[in-house]
């Protein structure tokens, strides 16, 4: 089997946003969509502060709770572990948005440039009036994955077949690929550090791995 | 299809130098000949440190591209009052006319006279991003080395925005312009302020990220506020700001008193350092009367011999009755016999004694035992005696590190803590060495691209540095340009980059009222600048925009309206970074924390049309050449390689005809194929084609060369460290040169030519510096405003950008000034608040944003912003320190430059939205 997941270091995350301006261009998304960003976190009382850079985005749950909400069908899992979104199948009722606990689902109802009413070149040669008034989220770039299936390519290894966000990372913060191999590298990571999940204890079983010290 | 290339779709390569961290190499999606993404360069992974990638800012470039709100005609000013209410009523002209209105000033210049009646150049320059310009601006380097004196004076944040005391010290001490850890080795690192996750670029966050979780590198910041850096760090230390200096000096103090002398590098110091030179009772070293080399006390015949006298065995510390003479300012000899003198490291000790953690306990408001624990961390991760073999050579291996951010080493506090931070390196015998503090380029000392080489042996067993003359004869007494540098500042050298490493800001005071005893204050009959907004990016800044109001002719490169060109007589469109035509140098070792195992160039080239009227950098400066009458000049400066690479070398020669006019194409095909030529020995001469389908061409970089350690041994040389007697003998001339010149409104900066320096609490001299030229009551201004680099906007020029600002504010601080939540909440400020920060300069305006991490004593402004005209960014209303930071001879040190930071009160005026 294959379960396709996203291991993120935060020991190495510095909070650039990267990921999220590299996410926005390869998935052409709407002035204020976010598929992936990264929190900037405070805990503590002065002078005993932390500050963590935490990537969110689409977990990629083993039940997600967006996929039993879903009306139409739109949501579904994968085999591999992705959750997509039929864009022709939603009818943007947004139940799949209330139902994440990860805020991970935007919808756009109409086509927004960056820049007043005039879609910059650009914009307009990546405008998709599919993604208007539906959910979407991150895909973990699918189609990158499915080419790179379709070319011999191995997701997470290979830049064509990766997620752009971890491609662009210049921390190395972000390391995707299949958990379910236990000589992938999110394998190795996960076996070599202490981490855990965001909301564990929903059971969504989230496809997002958090690595936050060596194991011990 | 999202990958493949199809008929339609295209990879450009290219590269991204936006920022000094940089050059980066990355590729340009175009679909249609549309630009619509920006991706890593895959091609350069195992080759570019950071295997092909770059950070958020190059994913601007899409957007900056296609931004509606860009200058796309060559433009005039209509209007011919100028001020910030004044609309400027540009109006769009043909690129005949706009180059034909700079072409008949130039030609006027160039008939009447070069330089003004005050001895200053009639033209000025200005250019922001610490060099970075010159990788966008084409062959205007040749047209400006063609024209003759052009005075670039007029700075746009150095000094005052820059690492200014670690530029000129580091290069001195060992040439290190910038100053970094080996961060792939070592192993424990204090940074003072240092906010390398937001200014080291692609290549700084993927080593220290490394450095942190595969080498478990520990890493403490020391800074007011709990930076990204300190948030990615092992332990964050909340100093007072500015205080730096007695935190170091505490350390150096537990080093020197509270540990066995074994545990420093004993070898290091007495053969790597000045630490055993005898010092002669006026302060300046003991010499040997017919050779004038400096003595030390040999332990082997008990005398004092010259110090590189074979066979000695030198003594550290201690005592000694020797004779010798001593070389006083000017050549001046005093002879001694039988003093009494110590060694340079005893004077260090004596200098040390008293400056113990509890003292800076009360200076820094940082506990003794961990400012002890600190030091002694930084012993224990030392190895003294250590080596590591690098390409088959043995060297000391020494994991400890220093480093200082913006702030702590610039202004009045600079000079001590790089003397300090090198100082702690010796010490234990990490300077320059594998593992410990480094250096990455030079930009005073040449040649500018082998630190190495540059590195030539001087006086005293030290390397030689281009010092500006002092001496009664040789001190350039006249300015040569508007700032002086050269006059008052001997450290900043004569290179093309000590103009702007001079006291920029007096270029600007000096156009309100003249030094007493110095030239008229002219201004420039033409003023250029690019890739820079010093009406928004210096201190004091409405001061700034006065001045350039009133300057008669600006020229100014111009992608959207903005604050400063605002000001400006003509504007031209070059076109952008994804538009144009470059070949940049790469490889090597660069700031701020660029190490390659390769060197070689790479191609900067058109992923799409320009838009609009834009034109290449190349082509207008060809034209302002042809058309200014310097024509051939400039085409001899480009085959001299004022473009990057020289058109004719050892193994090749592919020079322009000087009497022609080239097009952008044929100029940078020379180029290439010079660039190829020169990295093959003339075995390859590959043209622009080649060049724009590889996109760079690289070969091996030696590792060996990223440590000056090894060519110091193999020329007998050592540091020049820990006493300063060139400092002090030069500084007591300078002093004597002005002083007969009349001129005494420099002599709080000569108090700084100290051999080792005198402490200051530096805080609190700041504040009295504000208070006692702006007035005001010290007890009514309780906090410090201080400024933090942001990542996502540092040096970008990106204010403009949607993107940009969408993302940058998923990191805290870009809405507002940050503020501790326990002392907000003394004052009745809650967050979101609308507040007024007032210095007694002037005050702004902004939100509050709470956080925990920062002292109660501290409100920090992230980046520069204050936008009044710049489109887009002009709504933000997001404060910025610069407008209320003084202007002020006395807050200026030695070098020229002044820290980020001013006193303040914070009120709430309202609530929030």
């Amino acid at each position: 089997m294959t379960r396709y997941a996203m291991v993120v270091d935060l020991r190495r995350c510095v909070g650039c946003q990267t990921c999220t301006a590299a996410c926005k261009h390869t998935n052409a998304t709407a002035p204020g969509v976010q598929w992936r960003w990264v929190l900037d976190l405070e805990a503590g009382t002065f002078p005993d502060v932390s500050r963590t850079f935490v990537p969110v985005g689409c977990q990629h749950c083993d039940e997600p709770p967006c996929e039993a909400a879903c009306p139409t069908t739109a949501t579904k899992k994968r085999a591999d572990g992705l959750v997509t979104i039929d864009y022709d199948l939603c009818i943007g009722c947004a139940y799949c948005s209330v139902a994440c606990p990860y805020y991970a689902r935007y919808k756009v109802t109409t086509s927004r440039p960056a820049y007043a009413d005039e879609p910059m070149a650009h914009e307009h040669k990546r405008a998709d009036p599919g993604m208007i008034g539906v959910a979407t989220k991150c895909t973990f770039c699918s189609d990158r994955i499915d080419y790179g299936h379709a070319h011999g390519l191995t997701p997470g290894v290979d830049p064509d077949a990766t997620p752009a966000c971890a491609n662009a990372c210049i921390a190395s913060a972000l390391t995707f690929g299949d958990i379910d191999d236990p000589e992938s590298k999110p394998s190795h990571l996960l076996r070599d550090n202490q981490h855990f999940r965001m909301h564990e204890e929903l059971g969504t079983g989230p496809g997002f791995y958090y690595l936050w010290e060596k194991a011990r | 299809m999202p990958i493949s290339s199809t008929a339609h779709t295209r990879k450009v390569a290219t590269y991204c130098y936006q920022c000094v961290a940089g050059p980066d190499l990355l590729k340009v999606k175009v679909e249609d000949g549309v630009a619509t993404a920006i991706e890593p360069n895959f091609d350069a992974v195992g080759v570019h440190p950071a295997d092909g990638r770059v950070c958020v800012k190059a994913f601007g470039l899409v957007q900056k591209t296609y931004n509606p709100s860009r200058v796309l005609a060559p433009m005039k000013r209509t209007n011919p009052k100028k001020g910030r209410n004044e609309d400027p009523g540009f109006v769009a002209i043909s690129w005949d006319e706009a180059l034909d209105l700079i072409a008949e000033r130039l030609r006027g210049i160039r008939e009447t006279g070069l330089l003004d009646a005050s001895g200053y150049p009639r033209v000025a320059a200005s250019f922001g991003g610490g060099g970075t310009p010159t990788a966008y601006m084409g062959t205007f380097p040749a047209f400006l080395g063609a024209w003759g004196p052009v005075d670039m004076s007029f700075g746009s944040g150095q000094g005052v925005k820059c690492y200014h005391s670690e530029h000129l010290y580091g290069e001195l001490w060992h040439r290190a312009f910038i100053v970094c850890p080996d961060t792939p080795r070592t192993r424990y690192l204090v940074s003072f302020g240092s906010n390398i996750e937001a200014s080291g670029g692609v290549c700084g966050i993927s080593r220290h990220a490394a450095a942190r979780v595969e080498q478990g590198i520990k890493r403490v910041q020391i800074e007011p506020h709990l930076s990204i850096t300190g948030g990615c760090s092992a332990e964050w230390v909340p100093i007072k700001p500015k205080t730096d200096v007695a935190f170091m000096h505490a350390m150096i103090h537990v080093m020197l008193f509270e540990n066995d002398r074994s545990r420093l590098d004993i070898p290091f110091l007495k053969r790597m350092t000045a630490s055993p030179y005898l010092v002669a009772p006026n302060g300046l070293y003991l010499r040997d009367p017919a050779t004038r080399k400096p003595l030390v006390w040999d332990l082997v015949q008990a005398a004092a011999l010259p110090f590189d006298a074979p066979g000695i065995d030198p003594a550290l510390d201690g005592e000694f009755i020797a004779s010798g003479v001593e070389v006083l300012a000017d050549g001046d000899l005093t002879e001694h016999r039988d003093a009494r003198v110590k060694t340079a490291f005893g004077k260090l000790l004596e200098h040390e004694r008293e400056l113990t953690p509890e003292w800076a306990e009360g200076i820094c408001d940082v506990p003794a035992a961990t400012i002890r624990r600190i030091a002694n961390e930084y012993l224990d991760h030392a190895q003294i005696g250590a080596t590591i073999e690098i390409e088959g050579r043995t060297l000391p291996f020494r994991p400890v590190a220093i480093t200082l951010g913006k702030t702590v080493n610039n202004g009045w506090g600079g000079y001590d803590c790089c003397w300090a931070r090198t100082l702690m390196a010796c010490l234990v015998g990490a300077l320059d060495v594998p593992g410990g503090t480094i250096g990455t380029a030079v930009r005073l000392n040449r040649p500018a691209n082998d630190r190495q080489s540059s590195a030539k042996p001087g006086p005293d067993g030290f390397m030689d540095y281009p010092f500006n003359p002092t001496d009664k004869e040789n001190w350039i007494g006249r300015p040569q340009i508007r700032n002086a540098n050269r006059t008052l500042v001997p450290l900043v050298a004569n290179s093309a980059w000590s103009a702007a490493l001079g006291p920029t800001h007096l270029a600007w005071m000096q156009q309100r009222h003249g030094f007493e005893n110095f030239p008229e204050p002219t201004q420039p009959d033409v003023w250029f600048f690019y890739r820079t907004n010093p009406v928004i990016s210096f201190w004091d800044t409405p001061r700034v925009e006065e001045v350039v109001a009133k300057f008669p002719f600006v020229v100014a490169f111009a992608y959207t309206h903005d604050e400063t060109n605002h000001f400006a007589d003509v504007l031209l469109p070059d076109c952008t970074d994804l538009e144009s035509l470059q070949l940049l140098r790469i490889g090597g070792t660069k700031y701020v924390e660029q190490f390659w195992d390769h060197q070689g160039f790479a191609l900067r080239q058109p992923a799409t049309e320009p838009q609009g009227e834009a034109r290449d950098f190349t082509w207008i400066a060809t034209e302002l050449a042809r058309r200014a009458g310097i024509l051939e000049g400039y085409n001899n400066a480009i085959n001299r390689g004022a473009a990057g690479v020289a058109l004719k070398g050892e193994h090749y020669d592919f020079r322009l005809d000087t009497a022609q006019v080239h097009d952008v194409e044929t100029i940078w095909n020379a180029s290439c194929r010079a660039a190829s030529a020169e990295l093959t020995k003339g075995e390859e001469d590959h043209g622009l084609d080649w060049w724009r389908e590889h996109g760079f061409r690289t070969i091996g970089y030696p590792r060996l060369q990223w440590y000056l350690y090894p060519h110091l041994e193999d020329q007998g040389l050592r540091f020049e460290m820990p006493y300063q007697e060139r400092i002090f003998r030069i500084g007591q001339e300078l002093g004597r040169r002005l002083h007969e010149s009349g001129i005494a409104w420099w002599d709080r900066q000569l108090t700084e030519y100290r051999p080792l320096p005198e402490f200051h609490d530096f805080s609190n001299l700041i504040k009295h510096a504000v208070i006692s030229n702006l007035g005001g009551r010290a007890e009514d201004f309780p906090f410090w405003l201080l400024t933090a680099r942001s990542m996502q906007y540092a040096w970008g020029g990106n204010v403009s950008l949607q993107m940009i600002r969408e993302v940058a504010d998923n990191i805290k601080g870009h809405r507002g000034v940050i503020m501790n939540t326990a002392a907000a909440t003394r004052l009745g400020i809650e967050d979101g608040d609308l507040v007024e920060v007032r210095s007694p300069l002037r005050e702004t305006r902004g939100r509050v944003v709470l956080r925990q991490g920062i002292r109660p004593d501290t409100l920090l402004m992230v980046g520069q912003f204050d936008h009044w005209i710049t489109p887009y960014a002009r709504n933000f209303e997001v404060p910025s320190m610069n407008a209320l930071v003084p202007m002020l001879m006395d807050l200026t040190d030695a070098t020229g430059s002044a820290g980020d930071i001013v006193p303040v009160s914070i009120i709430r005026i309202g609530g929030a939205r």
